[in-house]
Order: C-alpha cells, then structure tokens, then sequence
C-alpha cells in the first residue's frame, strides 16, 4: 500500500514543484520506491525540474484516457532507480482529467510504489482539488509571506472537507507544513514573517524548513532536483524534511541567521 | 464526488440561504378587510411598501377555501409581492401553487423543504419561515473545536457559537447568540445576527477582521489600537459597538 502525499500550496510560485521534485528524490534516495505526479495539465514543469523533459512520450492524460498503459508513461529516472516521474499534458487542457480515471490510475501505482507524490498545480480550483482528493497527507509549502500564509490557510480548510478522507468520514489527512525561501536575515529585519508566526495562524506540524538559497534556482535551471545538492544548504534541509516524513526527529536548521565569518566573506566561500 | 460536474459549465447552483423575510400573517379572509388595513398602513409608512417579497400567513384562519387570488390581488396593487403561503388546507396548498406561488407547512410542524417553493412560471426565490427565536434561548447553541480557517464560515443561527481554537484571517463566525473565541480571532465575527442586541463577541486575542453585534459593526481599521492583541468583549450600548477590556 502506497502513501499518497499532496504538494500543495493555494497560491503560486511559492515553490510546489521544487519541493515535490526534491521530496520524491530524497525519498528514492532513502530506498523508497517512489513516483511523483505532476496533476498540473497545460503547464506541467516538473519534467523540466527534474530534467527529463526530452524523454516525455505519454503522459497523465493519455492513461486516463485508454491511449497508453501506465508503465508506458512512467519515466524512469536517470539519476536514482527508485523514482519514476508521471508527466502531465502540455498540450490538454484541464478538463481532461476526470475523478475516476484519476482514482484508476492511483490505484494502479498504489500496487507498485511505497509512496506516490502527487504535484498540485496553483489555486484552489478543480485541478488543484483532483490532486489532494485521494491525498493520504499533504505537504503545505508556505513562503514567509502574508498572502502565501492565507493561502494556505485556505488549503487546509479544503484538505479538510473536500477530500475523499473527509467526505468518506476515514481518519482526516495528515498535514505538514514546509516552509521555503526563508531567509533568516530578512526575518531579523521584520521583512518577513517569522516561523513561530506562521506556525501559530496555520497550527500545523513543521516538516521541513527550506532557507533561501542560490542552489534552488541553479539546481531547478540545470534539472537536478536539489536534493542532489548535499553541500547546499537547501539540499540539506530537503533531505532533513523527507527524514522527518519517514517519522524520524531530526533538529531543525537554517532558521536562524548566522553571521559569515571574515575568511568566508573574503573568499565568498562558505555556504553556496 | 461532487467534482464530476466542471464549474464553468454549470447553469446555476443550488444555496440554502437564510433571508430575512416578512410574514404577513392574516387575522381575516376578506380581501376587501385586507384592503382597508393595507391602505392605512400604506399612508404611514410607503417606504416599506416597495415591492417587498412576503409570506401570507394563513395559519390561524379557519377557512378551508380562500380567495387566494383576489388577496394576492390586493397584495399586489399595494406595492407588496407575496412569494408564498404557510400553512392552510390541501385546497389552499393547490391554490397556491395554481398561482405559482411556494407553500410551507405550517410552523409547527416539521422544517419546510425548500425546494417546494421553486414554482413552475414565475422565479420565486426560495422562502424559509422565520424561526422564532429568543434571546434567552441558547438551547441551539453549537461549539466548534479547533481552527476556523480562511474561506471557512461556521455558523450558528439559533444561539451562542463557541470556538475552541482560532478564527483566522479570512474566516467568518456567526451566531443568532453571542459569539465566544477561545483564541486569537482574526476573521470576522457577527453576532446577533437575527437583530438580538443582547448578544456579545467575547475573544482571547483580538485581531478581528470585522465585528459585529445585530448589524452594528466596526471594522479593523476602526478599534482601537491599544485593545488589538488583547481579551476582550464586545457589546451594543445605545446602537454603538464597544470594546472593552476584559483583563
């Protein structure tokens, strides 16, 4: 039996997909068979974000509907052998995924994976709904801003009633907060929301802190989850999140500002 | 599975709602009875006179067959649009529905089912009874444990309304009673909503979006600073609304 987690967020571009790509490859890395789903039709990215892009053939709609089998979609992935990448259409729109078909294919992988990451796309629409319907837990992804955090506000609002789990009265969906580009600097400066804030309105356990890092952008450019990235700060705290999801206690980091030493300043060392 | 129908595609959808709604509750079947009071009610007050939807109440008369037309007639020519008819005899039921207007049961007995009063060759809007509502009576009160979140409305029509947990940003909290916040309250809180102006809003942390107390309200930018962040009650004195301490 597989664990179906939803990546989602409410609002946009506040890093989904990064965090869904990087949380599916840490968790291959850690020797779960894993697939990550991308459910946004029309505007998929995760292929590009996990650099596979040019090896799409058939996609999330074509299994829906009866146009491929499902191992003909899956894309296995170049760099670890336990992840599989399920790519949404580029071309459908988004009325092509339909409840059931997607209940269908779910049941499907459910045979074959340990942990099935579905990528929600922006909003609280149908498609962001299709994707946390059959959800078993959710990763809330939340920047340390005003209007992301009532997002997800809204997000949890709706994991909680209109979601199979909810509608069919089983034990309610698991939540997680990650929250990502935190920069402890400008959090010091009141430029933004600090954890315990956002941890107190949204009232949900802390999976992961991702700090603001130069390596998200290179690692999502290049299409090397940054998981990959062990010396990167944001790597390190990915790999920490995933391990806090296969319910180990590991410290929280990054959330408070360090101070570059000389030497590291001198020779822009130190972090990357 | 809810989900199957495309939003965009839908025509309409269908929304229980609460309006407020005017019973008119008749003491006689006579029309010509009925044309005379209206008139003289009409001279003193013609503001309230403006087409206003109302329910004609037959509950109290014992008349198994009424002019229903000829009342609705008189209805009509003073300016009042009656949308449905509560209570009465079978024949009254048919009649009403002959003349494209909604019926409910008579209050006593079980809730009205809504979608009774949609009828065929006339849009009526759905019509739901006033409920007699006192405000000593907390007996329908409901308690709510846990957070409120945006987008999220909670509501409790005949009594208090207890939150155990947050209402957030974004979030609304009703009550027919008094509203009650064992946390932070962020959203927006309406108490009193039937017009009970005894009714309060009681919270531990105060960062309300809006608040009111049976239509009287203030709004964020409206309290006072020094109280936000702080336990407090909130309550109508002489049509205003006033924040007070409660440390």
């Amino acid at each position: 039996m597989a664990k179906i987690i939803v990546v989602t967020s409410g609002k946009g571009g506040v890093g989904k997909t990064t965090s869904a790509a990087a949380v599916a490859t840490g968790l291959a890395l850690r020797g779960q068979k894993t697939v990550v789903m991308d459910f946004d039709v029309g505007l998929r990215n995760l292929d590009l974000v996990m650099g596979c892009e040019r090896r799409v053939v058939y996609d999330l709609v074509n299994v829906i509907q009866g146009e491929a089998g499902l191992s003909q979609a899956l894309i296995r992935d170049k760099r670890v052998d336990n992840l599989h990448i399920m790519p949404a259409s580029q071309t459908r729109d988004k009325d092509a995924l339909t409840m059931e078909g997607v209940g269908e294919v779910l049941d499907e992988l459910n045979k074959q994976f340990d942990y099935i990451i579905c990528d929600s796309p922006a909003g609280i629409e149908r498609g962001a709904q299709l994707a946390m319907y059959y959800a078993d837990e959710a990763i809330v992804v939340t920047n340390p801003e005003v209007s992301s955090v009532r997002d997800s506000d809204r997000i949890l609002g709706l994991l909680s009633a209109k979601t199979r789990r909810a509608e069919q009265g089983e034990d309610p969906i698991k939540e997680h907060l990650l929250i990502t580009r935190y920069n402890p600097n400008r959090v010091d400066q009141g430029d933004m929301l600090n954890l315990e804030d956002i941890r107190e309105i949204l009232s949900i356990d802390l999976i992961g802190l991702i700090p603001e890092s130069e390596a998200v952008l290179r690692s999502s450019n290049q299409g090397v989850p940054v998981t990959h990235d062990d010396d990167s700060d944001a790597g390190q705290a990915y790999a920490d999140a995933v391990s806090r999801l296969l319910g180990e206690d590991v410290p929280l980091r990054f959330h408070e500002y360090q101070k570059k030493s000389l030497l590291s300043r001198m020779f822009g060392g130190g972090r990357r | 599975m809810s989900l199957r129908v495309e939003r965009d595609n839908m025509a309409f959808t269908f929304k229980g709602g609460m309006l407020p709604m005017t019973v008119m509750e008749l003491a006689s079947a006579d029309p010509e009875h009925i044309r005379e009071q209206l008139a003289d009610k009409l001279s003193q007050s013609p503001a309230f006179f403006h087409h206003t939807p109302v329910v004609l109440s037959v509950e109290h008369l014992d008349e198994p067959h009424l002019a229903l037309e000829r009342i609705c007639a008189v209805c009509r020519d003073h300016k009042l649009l009656p949308v449905a008819v509560r209570g009465g005899s079978d024949p009254v039921k048919q009649s009403a529905w002959a003349l494209g207007l909604g019926w409910f049961p008579p209050q006593e007995s079980e809730r009205p089912r809504a979608l009774e009063s949609v009828s065929s060759d006339e849009a009526v809007p759905p019509v739901e009874p006033e409920t007699p509502l006192k405000a000593e009576d907390m007996s329908g009160g409901r308690i709510f444990r846990g957070t409120v979140r945006s987008g999220q409305q909670v509501t409790s029509p005949e009594g208090d309304l207890v939150v155990v947990g947050a209402v957030n940003a974004g979030a609304e909290v009703l009550a027919g009673g008094s509203v009650h916040v064992y946390g932070p309250l962020r959203g927006r809180a309406l108490a009193g909503i039937h017009g009970n102006h005894q009714a309060g809003i009681f919270c531990r942390e105060l960062r309300a979006e809006l608040l009111s107390v049976a239509g009287n309200y203030k709004r964020l930018e409206d309290i006072d600073p020094r109280l936000l962040d702080s336990a407090v009650q909130v309550r109508l004195t002489e049509e205003q609304l006033s924040i007070m301490s409660l440390d």
